[in-house]
């Protein structure tokens, strides 16, 4: 992981990442595992999880693997007056809807006074009581043990051979 | 107490009483949900169209497409999506628009100019957003006259008009725990009105199952991430809810033909079928066989397997038949909606539903609890997976006091029942009356206009 920072050279995609507040937060904070834990959350809200190299609104990416003469003629003598990547990226972002959480923070729901029921007052709150159950990340079944780096759970050597193998820490950066 | 109302259609009687349908003034009831639009005209009983609430870009095209109402004809196989919803709320007006524009137009084929909507909007909608919304109803659709609506109120006046003898039609009061695409309300209705100090929401609902339920098959069988429409088919068919979880697990450990809730689901091949189907229908309804935990022990299940002809179709079933993609399900299939009862599995720092039904019963003033607790109606597309109500009973009852009664109803078509009661309140008499016309909004400007519906 220093490596990755201490690289000055290494090449970043150009395409805008949008963060939510929590995520933010939980990027700032030292804890791997609740930063592991949001951002899992964040991923069931998603609507195309699989396909996150696909920008919607950037037609002209998507279609680069098209094979047609004309189009890469056409391409060709456009060329010229492309915008570089940074700039379309900027250009994307301002376009694009943004989510709910920058509206929600935009509203600024905080500066109403206490009475008023809201969007954050409505949300039912921590559970009352705070235990937990817990099923292993690979089988799904009653999990004992903890993976000691990453945090996520399994029930068995088995299921933690395929933990390790597949995908410790993927979820923590 | 567990009520169903799967009975025979009762005839919508409160519409004939209520409207006479003399001045069909056009009333377009749309019911925009994160998940599907339903819409259709005032008055009637079945909303005319039921689509997607998104566009969708197949592989083989470059464009994004509007879904058209009946599915079967598109192939939805990694489509990737765009909805205009994102946790409930409208971000994206300018998709927005372009799929009311198509609905209105080519799936309803009204003229705006000319018609009133009724619309309905989550509780709590941010100010901005209902100004988006007002924007698109009367600057790009031009509509006469507009009426904003929440959903626990429609599902409240549409239960009331079902039964215009029961409690809930007589207390005038109701729990409506509307669980939903993008999260899961429960909110207190009292006299046709939203207790909006008393509606508490848990940030569940379906979209968030069916892709709970893509990463679990995505990692332990087959790569799914990409196909959400088929992940809701599997969602709806195959996902049930466990009344007894530990038991369940257990069941869902054993192997071979023992293992009652083994179930696989074969994915399109684009070929011989665009559509992904459940191997073998029987298979995935052994689960029922389990009744409730006290009811019978397993033993005598399992006798009825040894029967020759069950295990000649398993040893068919086994073939693993390699021109077919399929996947298995055992435990997920209730592991899945289990969350809507107990987020904190997920991590979520949030408590389930019945925890959540509790807290809004409690905000209200204490006089209304038992009614509350007797008249708590069930709705949305998430609470179709069989036995939420029996779960969500046995989840309630130790939480509730032991002399208030509980009693839930689920209704007969719960992705429908909102727009129902848009309908029937749509074709009441002073509607026209209850809504903002163009003309005002464009005197006063939205968030006046707005006061209007006590937002």
């Amino acid at each position: 992981m220093e490596d990755d920072v201490s690289n000055p050279l290494r090449r970043m995609s150009s395409r805008t990442r949008k963060i939510a507040p929590k995520m933010a937060a939980a990027l700032a904070s030292s804890d791997n595992r609740t930063q592991a834990t949001l951002a899992r959350l964040e991923a069931l809200e998603n609507d195309n999880a699989g396909m996150e190299t696909v920008e919607p609104i950037d037609d002209d990416e998507a279609s680069l693997d098209d094979d047609d003469d004309g189009y890469v003629q056409k391409k060709q003598s456009k060329s010229t007056k492309r915008k570089t990547r940074q700039a379309k990226a900027l250009e994307n972002a301002r376009k694009a809807p943004r989510n709910f959480l920058e509206l929600l923070h935009e509203a600024n729901l905080e500066s109403l006074p206490p009475h008023v029921p809201s969007y954050g007052k409505a949300a039912v709150g921590p559970p009352s009581s705070t235990c937990r159950r817990h099923f292993c990340t690979v089988c799904g079944f009653a999990s004992n043990y903890t993976c000691v780096r990453c945090g996520m759970r399994f029930c068995s050597i088995r299921c933690q051979v395929v933990h390790d193998d597949t995908r410790c820490l993927k979820f923590v950066t | 107490m567990y009520t169903n109302n799967n009975k025979p259609h009762t005839p919508f009687h409160s519409t004939a009483t209520i409207c006479p349908f003399s001045d069909m003034s056009n009333v377009v009831v749309l019911d925009n949900g994160g998940g599907f639009i339903k819409a259709g005209h005032g008055g009637e009983r079945e909303p005319s169209t039921v689509i997607p609430n998104c566009l969708y870009r197949p592989l083989s095209s470059k464009k994004f497409l509007h879904p058209s109402p009946t599915s079967a004809a598109d192939d939805l196989t990694s489509a990737a999506i765009r909805r205009p919803i994102d946790r409930g709320y409208l971000i994206n007006p300018d998709l927005q628009r372009d799929i009311w524009n198509h609905l209105f137009s080519s799936l309803l084929r009204i003229s705006p100019s000319n018609s009133s909507l009724l619309l309905t909007e989550p509780l709590f909608t941010l100010p901005s957003i209902q100004r988006a919304t007002d924007e698109i109803v009367f600057e790009d659709l031009g509509f006469k006259s507009l009426f904003v609506a929440d959903s626990p109120k429609l599902v409240h006046l549409y239960e009331a008009s079902r039964r215009p003898y029961g409690l809930v039609a007589k207390a005038q009061c109701s729990l409506v725990v509307d669980c939903g695409f993008s999260f899961t309300h429960a909110a207190p209705v009292f006299q046709n009105f939203t207790l909006n100090y008393g509606v508490k929401r848990i940030d569940l609902g379906g979209k968030a199952l069916t892709n709970y339920l893509k990463e679990l098959v995505s990692y332990r069988s087959v790569n799914v991430m990409d196909e959400s429409f088929i992940m809701d088919d599997v969602k709806e068919k195959l996902c049930f809810v466990s009344l007894d979880v530990s038991r369940d697990l257990q069941v869902a450990r054993r192997r071979g033909r023992d293992n009652l809730l083994r179930c696989t689901y074969v994915l399109p091949d684009g070929v011989t079928h665009t559509k992904g189907f459940v191997k073998d229908p029987d298979e995935a309804k052994r689960y029922l066989t389990m009744m409730n935990r006290n009811a019978q022990p397993y033993s005598d299940l399992n006798q009825g397997s040894d029967r020759p002809d069950y295990a000649e179709k398993l040893e068919e079933r086994k073939k693993v038949d390699l021109t077919k993609t399929e996947f298995d399900l055992t435990n997920e299939r209730f592991l899945v909606p289990e969350m809507i009862f107990h987020p904190a599995d997920l991590g979520m720092n949030e408590a389930g539903l019945a925890e959540c039904i509790v807290r809004a019963v409690n905000s209200c003033h204490p006089l209304l609890h038992p009614v509350l607790f007797e008249s708590i109606i069930l709705t949305g597309g998430s609470t179709l997976f069989p036995r939420f109500a029996e779960r969500l009973e046995m989840e309630l009852r130790p939480l509730v006091p032991d002399n208030y009664q509980v009693k839930i109803t689920t209704q007969e078509d719960p992705i429908l029942g909102v727009w129902r009661g848009g309908s029937l309140l749509a074709s009441s008499p002073d509607f026209e009356a209850m809504c903002i016309t163009k003309s005002e909004y464009e005197e006063m400007g939205s968030a006046r206009c707005r006061k209007r519906f006590f937002h």
